[in-house]
């Protein structure tokens, strides 16, 4: 029959402290790091909602907030983009108004060109 | 090598599912790293792509993370003993890295008497701890904190965590070397891949000061 050897069970009182020791560094070094991210986070957080409110607030005290009761949107659509008539999205509108990125923006220039005349 | 005849348990059921477990988890937060760190194609590929690599190297970093806690706290005795092995370096341990325990041919000396773990081992398990201490301890705020914290501390982070994964992943090449493929230290292969136990003359040679304290099983 084989014999099977193994280590004798309990821990001494220096393998305790010794264990208990490192995990309770480990704990207050992640403690630590983990309160500084978490009060950084809720600076970040405090940022933000105080960005946010003094966007609203600029909003709130503009005379005119809403586009389509702007009194010049209005002239530009009853002049030019819609003659007579205030109506979105006509096709002069949606060429005019509706930009364009990379490698459109030639051919959006060329249409600007050709719609110049008539502006003029 | 020891005419002892029989075999000693040194690692526990436990033990071994739990560096199974970090195993199977650095290889994969290993290759996920490596894949969306540098663009590597294939590697995100295997993955779903690098958005997907990223997902799993995270949630993998979870299971890296809770798994060796888990242990500890189940297994506190262990983690205790372990601490302690690795955290006592004497005379022999310092003769032992003189001689790089005879596993350099051109190092000549005599390999002293060395506890559970060899000075190498003990080094190796001091890496291990405060190398996954600092994955963890930046990974996280990476992940989690990313929108909060300033672009500087986010860099930090990212370059502390490279040069951490690039001397872990060292150092496990060199582990996985010597428990596997050298002749001399892989007869202890098995004792944490497999059945957990090691013949008792090979650690009645390697391992002499931990094999005068051990007691009879059967």
């Amino acid at each position: 029959m084989v014999s099977i050897l193994a280590e004798k069970g309990g821990i001494t009182r220096r393998q305790f402290f010794k264990g208990a020791g490192v995990l309770a560094v480990v704990a207050v070094v992640a403690g630590v790091f983990a309160k500084i991210g978490i009060d950084m986070f809720k600076v970040s957080d405090d940022y933000i909602a105080k960005r946010a409110a003094g966007l609203y607030t600029l909003d709130e005290k503009m005379a005119i907030r809403k586009s389509h009761e702007n009194p010049e949107i209005i002239q530009l659509y009853k002049d030019f983009l819609s003659p007579g008539e205030v109506k979105p999205m006509t096709e002069k509108a949606h060429h005019l108004l509706h930009t364009r990125y990379g490698q459109d923006i030639p051919a959006l220039l060329e249409e600007l060109r050709h719609y110049q005349g008539e502006a003029a | 090598m020891s005419d002892v005849k029989g075999k000693v348990l040194k690692h526990g059921e436990q033990t071994r599912t739990m560096h199974w477990l970090h195993l199977i988890c650095f290889l994969i937060l290993g290759l996920t790293g490596i894949g969306f760190y540098w663009n590597i194609g294939w590697i995100n590929d295997l993955f779903g792509g690098p958005a997907n690599a990223s997902l799993v190297h995270r949630w993998t970093a979870v299971v890296f993370t809770a798994g060796p806690a888990i242990y500890i706290l189940l297994n506190f005795e262990r983690f205790s003993k372990f601490i302690d092995t690795i955290s006592t370096f004497t005379r022999d341990d310092i003769q032992w890295l003189k001689t790089m325990g005879g596993y350099i041919p051109f190092l000549k000396g005599k390999v002293p008497p060395q506890d559970k773990y060899n000075a190498g081992q003990k080094i190796l398990g001091w890496v291990v701890i405060l190398g996954c201490l600092l994955f963890i301890l930046t990974g996280f705020p990476m992940w989690l904190w990313r929108h909060a914290v300033s672009p500087a501390f986010l860099d930090f982070c990212y370059t502390v965590h490279f040069w951490d994964a690039m001397i872990m992943m060292l150092a496990v090449l060199g582990h996985f070397f010597l428990a596997a493929i050298h002749p001399q230290s892989r007869v202890e292969f098995s004792s944490m891949m497999l059945d957990g136990y090691v013949d008792a003359g090979v650690t009645a040679h390697h391992n002499a000061k931990w094999f005068a304290n051990l007691s009879k099983l059967e």
